[in-house]
């Protein structure tokens, strides 16, 4: 009981000063940011859109890239050939600027994101392959930065902020989008300027070399961008995070319990199935450490969401010795630090976006950690129990403002 | 396999890429942080560098000199001296938080690390000294963090070198300072974990983690002794003004919370878990505790009304060095006008007016508290001054006339002061007593002893055993005491009758039938400062 408690506790500290990397210093805080810009435009973007059920929203995202400032870009939208909606819709907008858009089919039998990307892959021109997904609002500055930050970091990929917005939706929302914030803000960051980085899922910039040298995504992986974030990172591709609240993607949370669960289900399935793969291990030592435990870490997470409440339960209903029933609360410290901080994160998170933040949603928040705790563990618990009975099958996440049943359908 | 919708195969063009031709129109984003580089200038600034970490660790072991000889005989020791060594002997012997119940009557994070210090003083040997006096000797660590802390507070709040260490140095040879902080008072402990919060909110860096620290810092001390809580709003207001104009404020606010209150909750969740936070009938209390010190405690008069205890140790301490109190004072008063030597201040000016309310408790050991804030506020004016004074001829003659000045003022009061520090022995009464009790009385683990706090450890160290060597006060306030006593006072073999217990006898009825029926058998020293071993006559009526 001593030692889980002292594991707990080291495993909560840890994360904590992970999460808070950015915010050490005023300094380390400025060093997250995008650098301004010199105005030259010298790299070319092929911005990859996989839509998949997504007619609803697609069009207007497509809109949105092509308001883009920057010079040199074409947009490739990755369709399924059993998606006449969302084939439609992508052709309407093909037409508006073809000399901009392309529009590929993929028809792959299995339809996924990843293998929906390596579709696309060859017909890719320009030098750097950015990925966006269908309901993303992407800012008209942001090339402009990305294209700057790979010239003055002589970076192989940049991570450009994804950020979901609608905390005011739901309690669960809240926590979602403080996620975002703090994972995109902060942690990242750390990740980056240690070597070991699981990319994010869009907004991210990949040098066309370097992507094709790699082979791409793996189109079995459900995960796809953790896994080619470790793969880049074992070849020893330099990673630049950058994050500025007016240029971030601004996305939206699952529309419900069900499909937050599921989605964190799959990302942690993703997780298990990169540790599996093992790539990490050609990493060096302090990179493979680092890796081993973020790999992990959703699972200790899951274990320590429910660890800690029974340690508590136990200290006051059973008749511990008090100096042990005071050491169950020990990992209590750091798992509470942690929720004054997000309550700080909110509090800027607002401030950052211009979004009135408001009473009940401090109260969500706080009353909320442990409920979400407890979701997390159970998607961590699902994913274990997915993987070892070999359900590999990808599970989408449906977006509000597409057609609800369409998405489930295809979401086999 | 895969095609794509039309025939063409790929985009029409990616337009040629342009260089430098984009006129810089848009309205620009600010830079990140325009002054990043000038920051860390004062950044370097603010460190120590390695030669005058050696000039302040080399005063620190001056200072060190002058309070560890001859700490074992002066002072008198204090009865408080001997409480808290008994309840670190508690501690480290595995009898829980003290050897009788504890009622919470101070937070007990100060005398758990006096336990974790006393292995030190065997290092030094305890020739001609009692045990309790060697116990002092563990707290010299203790005083030298916080003379490298007064020293370190200084650097970070601006000050040059000459000054902190003018500061380190007041400080630590001020005759008050050297009475007092000999002694093994609780204040010590939060004193030093006070300067830590502040020294931390002042973090060079700004570091996140240094003002988590901070709070920490602060919730220690106020676990060590509770009354230092009035200095935290100078470490709030340190930590308010060094994140002035920086984007990471809200986030050092929050992790200075998270310290304070995370730590802190431990003790108020200790008594929970053993069902001891609110009074009830037939256990001890954290709330009643407090009730206690707050409202029911007999108080010492006001400062001002001569004759009242407070009015009589004010002037005691303005005897042993008027200097470091009157100049911090008027000093305190100055610094609370200048913003960077604001937060020192504000600790001394709340101190002064807490000791000024017209009725209350005020300790012996108050001053603990009140000196090093003191010292660092007459060092930071003496510092303003100077570099007041423009630059050129004028400013080495104003060195020389504060020089001169303290030179025919103050030193020939710290000399005679310090002089009796290092000489006088006043404590071979004591060690007279401990060494009766240890060699000339027989079958010692058979025998019951009433004795005051300090001459409890001697009892038990000389093979007494701990539950029939009695605090004597116990006899009258602890009914689990009076249990043990089937007989009542005849159970009781001899009564040590020292200065503190005299003192406190006249409300202690138990002590006092004890003191009437018995005899004396040994007595050490004279007139009030003696010490009797007195042996009980059972047979009386």
């Amino acid at each position: 009981m001593i030692s889980i408690s002292l594991v707990l506790s080291a495993f909560a500290a840890v994360t904590l000063w992970w999460t808070m990397h950015a915010w050490r210093t005023p300094e380390t805080l400025a060093a997250t940011r995008f650098a301004e810009p010199d105005g030259d435009h010298r790299v070319t973007f092929s911005l990859l859109v996989p839509a998949r059920h997504e007619q609803a929203v697609l069009e207007h995202t497509v809109e949105r890239l092509l308001r883009s400032t920057h010079q040199g870009y074409e947009i490739i939208l990755i369709i399924g050939h059993d998606d006449p909606e969302t084939a439609e819709v992508a052709h309407r907008v093909a037409a508006t600027a073809p000399e901009r858009i392309l529009v590929v089919t993929d028809e792959n039998a299995v339809k996924n994101k990843p293998r929906a990307l390596n579709t696309a892959l060859p017909y890719v021109r320009g030098e750097v392959v950015g990925v966006f997904d269908a309901e993303d609002q992407v800012h008209p500055d942001l090339l402009e930065h990305v294209d700057h930050a790979f010239r003055s970091t002589g970076a192989d990929v940049v991570q450009g902020g994804v950020q979901l917005i609608n905390y005011h939706s739901s309690w669960y929302s809240l926590h979602n989008c403080l996620e975002y914030f703090f994972w995109f803000r902060s942690r990242l960051h750390l990740h980056a300027s240690k070597g070991f980085i699981p990319l994010g899922g869009n907004t991210v910039f990949v040098r066309t070399d370097v992507l094709r040298g790699a082979n791409g995504w793996d189109g079995t992986c459900l995960a796809e961008d953790c896994d080619l974030g470790v793969r880049l990172s074992s070849r020893g591709a330099k990673v630049v995070v950058a994050y500025e609240a007016s240029l971030v993607t601004r996305e939206e949370t699952p529309d419900s319990l069900g499909s937050l669960l599921k989605q964190r289900t799959r990302w942690n399935q993703g997780f298990l199935q990169v540790l599996r793969k093992g790539e990490w291990r050609r990493l060096p030592l302090r990179q493979r450490l680092l890796a081993r435990y973020t790999l992990t870490g959703p699972f200790l997470q899951a274990f320590s969401g429910v660890a800690i409440p029974i340690g508590i339960a136990l200290a006051l209903l059973a008749d511990l010795p008090v100096g042990i029933a005071l050491l169950t609360f020990v990992p209590v410290v750091p798992m509470a630090a942690n929720i004054v901080f997000q309550t700080v994160g909110l509090r800027d998170f607002g401030i950052q976006y211009g979004l009135r933040v408001r009473w009940r949603h401090f109260a969500w928040l706080i009353l909320g950690a442990f409920p979400y705790a407890l979701l997390l563990s159970v998607a961590a618990l699902r994913a274990v129990w997915r993987e070892y009975t070999g359900r590999r099958d990808w599970e989408l996440t449906a977006h509000v403002g597409a057609h609800l049943g369409n998405a489930e359908a295809g979401a086999a | 396999m895969t095609t794509t919708s039309e025939s063409q195969q790929t985009t029409a063009i990616i337009p040629k890429a342009r260089g430098g031709v984009v006129p810089a129109s848009r309205p620009r984003l600010p830079l990140p942080d325009p002054d990043a580089g000038q920051r860390l200038a004062r950044v370097r600034r603010r460190r120590l560098t390695r030669r005058e970490a050696l000039l302040a660790v080399g005063l620190t072991a001056l200072v060190l000199l002058v309070l560890g000889a001859n700490i074992s005989g002066y002072p008198m020791i204090n009865d408080d001296e001997g409480t808290y060594l008994a309840q670190a002997w508690a501690v480290a012997h595995g009898h829980g938080l003290a050897h009788y119940t504890y009622w919470y009557d101070h937070p007990p994070l100060a005398w758990i690390q006096l336990a974790g210090l006393s292995w030190l003083p065997g290092l030094a040997g305890s020739d001609g000294a009692t045990v309790a006096t060697v116990g002092r000797i563990a707290m010299l660590p203790v005083v030298g963090a916080v003379l490298l802390l007064v020293y370190v507070i200084s650097r970070r709040l601006g000050m040059a070198v000459w000054s902190s260490a003018t500061a380190l140095v007041v400080f630590g040879l001020s005759p008050l300072t050297v009475v007092m902080y000999r002694g093994v008072y609780l204040d010590t402990f939060a004193v030093v974990w006070m300067l830590a919060a502040l020294a931390l909110a002042l973090s060079p860096h700004r570091n996140l983690w240094a003002f988590t620290g901070a709070g920490a810092a602060t919730a220690i001390a106020v676990l060590s002794k509770e009354t230092i809580v009035v200095a935290l709003p100078a470490v709030v207001l340190a930590l308010w003004q060094h994140t002035a104009r920086s984007s990471t404020r809200p986030w050092a606010v929050g992790g200075y919370t998270s310290g304070l209150v995370l730590v802190g909750v431990f003790y108020p969740l200790y008594a929970t878990l053993r069902g001891e936070l609110f009074p009830g009938a037939g256990h001890v209390s954290l709330i009643g505790a407090w009730q206690f010190q707050l409202g029911d405690r007999a108080g010492s008069g006001s400062i001002f009304h001569a004759g009242s205890i407070a009015n009589g140790l004010v002037r005691s301490w303005l005897d042993h060095d008027w200097f470091v109190l009157l100049g911090g004072l008027a000093a305190t008063a100055v610094c609370l006008f200048v913003r960077r030597l604001r937060p020192p201040a504000v600790a001394g000016a709340i101190l002064v007016l807490v000791a000024c309310r017209p009725s209350g408790h005020l300790p012996v050991m108050y001053v603990v508290q009140l000196l090093p804030f003191f010292a660092i506020a007459l060092a930071g004016v003496l510092d303003l001054l100077v570099k007041l004074t423009p630059a050129g001829r004028s400013r080495p003659a104003v060195l020389v006339a504060l020089a001169l000045l303290a030179a025919t003022l103050v030193a020939p009061r710290w000399y005679s002061g310090n002089k009796l520090a290092v000489t006088a022995n006043y404590h071979s009464g004591y060690v007279a007593a401990a060494r009766f009790l240890r060699e000339e009385v027989p079958d010692r683990a058979h025998t019951r002893v009433v004795a005051d706090d300090v001459l409890w450890l001697e009892c038990v160290d000389a093979g007494y055993q701990p539950d029939r060597v009695i605090w004597f006060y116990k006899l009258d306030l602890d009914p689990g005491v009076a249990a043990t006593l089937p007989n009542g006072w005849r159970d009781v073999d001899y009564i040590v009758s020292t200065p503190a217990l005299r003192g406190d006898s006249k409300t202690l009825p138990a002590v006092n039938t004890l003191l009437t029926n018995s005899t004396l058998v040994a007595r050490f020293g004279e007139d009030v400062g003696r010490i009797e071993i007195r042996r009980i006559t059972k047979e009386a009526p």
